[in-house]
């Protein structure tokens, strides 16, 4: 298969672009996320289709780069406008981005339908904008997208603590007179030229999830930020490459979907079974914990019991133990636990007793709970 | 004492309503001021404004003889504890390097230095202990002390500080008044918004009662009287002395 991806021209440039286009917005999306701005991706992707438009309309032209300048212009515009919105009338930020992302995105279409029921000449495929088409990429576009991302990875870097305090603490920030507004347009500069570089592989319907799930995902895996940042990166960038070589091997899947896909897997698995934060991890420590402390209340309920006997090892019955758990019907499944532990024993008529480790056993318990 | 904080004039709006209207507010040096006003009042956003967070419609700021973005540097700030999601990944020793991070300059990243700097700020609100921990793991008064040791670590001469008492519990509480008097005995300015009428007295030197205007302000002896906290909260309330025995 390595054979077959070095060997094929458009498989090989795909999977690049892909694994390029998730490397970068990996990043991004570590920003977006922990900004809570989920949306904005959302938003300025729809915002860019009338840009795409535009731009053929206006140059005739489908490079690449002329096209995501249209749509990067239309982006930013888009982002500007749910500012203006927000900032001069009454209208929340969250319907604004509704509104523009709407407004946009049906301006985009009603121009494709134009464009394409016209007779200008090489017209066709700029549709696939709408959902990507991986397959159109040439080498051109990937170092077109290799640049441009690679700058903007750099912009990240170089001003890396100052992002950083804007997401956690905009406030102080700007008590430090670091110039906040200029760091936030910035930031969303960043996060539109990622979304340009994404479009003619993942559409622009599909681009927000490349610009939120793999930071959703790399949260669950650490408490640091640097390396939330890297998870998220090597996130976005298997999942575009996974995803490229699955859609290419398997018959005619298409690949921005599947990319998409493959990353709302990883999202899900995180979710359910990352450690510290994942659900099933938490549900599982919760019911060892619950066992562990419900063999332990039998362990001290024996010691109790003995106490009124001259040794701690003195045995009782399992009958006797049951008076105090009438209703538990795991009490024999505590007591062959803990048997198996080495902390108690059973003797030849059956009774229970505390082994020697089991008595030390308890004296800790009691001395770590006594504050 | 010379006069550190200065504010002449303030009007600050929302739309078309006055938050803050016509303030006038002068601390001198080794001065600890508590603002106090009922909810509305405009406490966080009279010290945003003077901190510049919020841009005023009128009047003059001034602190340390300068217009704010010349003395930054010689500034601390202590925000609301809720201001911020504390589920952010990333550790104590972090947020309170952010606090260098004026100092530090563009591009530069935290080194050795900072991070000794960093810890003795720590150290000082007794928290050296949990540098390394996630910030949501910890408490309200944890969260509140890792908020003062970022603020400390400035090395400021002025601070404004917005409720930094609330939600803390008495030990913390006692930790962090200890910690202002000595800002306050080496001479530092510290400003702080603060609601529990009781303590105003025990804690503070001057206060400044404020509901949209200026009340009243100069020494907590003088000004802090059932009268003019009548004034401020509108006849509703009364502080209860404590029967002198």
């Amino acid at each position: 298969m390595i054979e077959q991806l070095l060997g094929d021209y458009t498989l090989r440039t795909v999977t690049l672009g892909a694994a390029i286009l998730g490397a970068v917005s990996g990043v991004l999306s570590t920003f977006v996320v922990l900004r809570q701005q989920s949306l904005l991706g959302d938003a300025v992707s729809h915002a860019a289709l009338p840009g795409i438009g535009l731009a053929f309309l206006i140059t005739g032209s489908k490079a690449s780069l002329i096209l995501m300048i249209g749509a990067g212009i239309a982006g930013w515009l888009g982002t500007a406008l749910v500012l203006l919105i927000t900032h001069s009338s009454r209208v929340k930020y969250d319907s604004a981005l509704g509104l523009v992302l709407s407004v946009f995105f049906g301006i985009g279409l009603v121009l494709l339908t134009f464009i394409q029921k016209s007779s200008l000449p090489n017209q066709a495929g700029l549709d696939s904008f709408l959902f990507g088409q991986a397959a159109s990429l040439v080498m051109e576009d990937v170092l077109t997208m290799t640049v441009v991302g690679g700058l903007a990875l750099v912009v990240i870097l170089l001003f890396w603590k100052e992002f950083k305090l804007l997401a956690f603490d905009p406030d102080f920030a700007r008590s430090l007179v670091l110039p906040v507004r200029w760091l936030d347009v910035g930031c969303t500069t960043l996060l539109v030229v990622v979304i340009v570089i994404g479009l003619q592989t993942v559409g622009v319907v599909l681009m927000s999830a490349m610009i939120i799930a793999p930071a959703a995902a790399a949260r669950q895996w650490t408490d640091h930020f640097g390396m939330m940042t890297l998870i998220s990166m090597i996130i976005g960038m298997l999942c575009g490459t996974g995803g490229s070589i699955l859609s290419a091997t398997t018959s005619n899947l298409p690949t921005g979907p599947i990319i998409v896909v493959c990353t709302s897997g990883v999202v899900v698995m995180s979710i359910l079974a990352a450690p510290h934060r994942g659900i099933l991890w938490n549900k599982i420590r919760q019911i060892l914990q619950n066992r562990r402390l419900r063999a332990e209340a039998v362990l001290l309920d024996l010691f109790d019991l003995a106490k009124q006997h001259e040794t701690p090892e003195y045995p009782h019955m399992e009958e006797v133990l049951r008076v105090i758990y009438p209703q538990s019907g795991s009490l024999l499944r505590q007591l062959q636990g803990l048997q198996s532990k080495g902390l108690v024993m059973r003797n030849e008529h059956g009774a229970w007793a505390l082994t020697p480790d089991g008595v030390i056993r308890c004296h800790q318990l009691i001395k770590e709970r006594t504050p | 004492m010379s006069t550190v904080i200065e504010v002449r004039d303030l009007t600050v709006a929302y739309r078309e309503n006055p938050v803050l209207w016509d303030i006038d507010l002068d601390v001198g040096s080794g001065t600890l001021m508590a603002i106090v006003g009922p909810n509305g009042a405009g406490k966080t956003t009279l010290i945003k404004t003077i901190l510049g967070l919020i841009k005023p419609a009128a009047g003059q700021i001034r602190i340390l003889g300068q217009p704010y973005h010349k003395v930054a540097t010689s500034v601390g700030y202590v925000p609301q504890r809720g201001s911020v999601d504390w589920d952010f990944p990333t550790s104590v020793l972090d947020v309170v390097l952010m606090g260098l991070y004026g100092r530090l300059g563009w591009i530069r990243r935290p080194g050795s230095m900072q991070r000794k700097e960093a810890l003795a700020a720590l150290e000082k609100v007794d928290m050296v202990d949990y540098s390394h921990q996630q910030i949501s793991q910890l408490s309200g008064g944890q969260q509140q002390r890792v908020f003062l040791a970022r603020a400390l670590v400035q090395k400021a001469q002025v601070y404004f500080m917005d409720e930094p008492l609330q939600g803390v519990d008495a030990t913390t509480e006692h930790a962090i008044i200890d910690l202002l008097q000595v800002l306050r005995s080496s001479g530092k300015t510290v400003v702080v918004v603060h609601h529990d009428l009781q303590t105003v007295s025990s804690y503070f030197d001057e206060v400044f009662l404020l509901n949209i205007r200026r009340i009243s302000s100069g020494p907590v002896s003088e000004v802090f009287t059932d009268q003019n906290l009548k004034l401020t909260y509108g006849g509703r309330v009364a502080i209860i002395k404590e029967p002198t025995s």
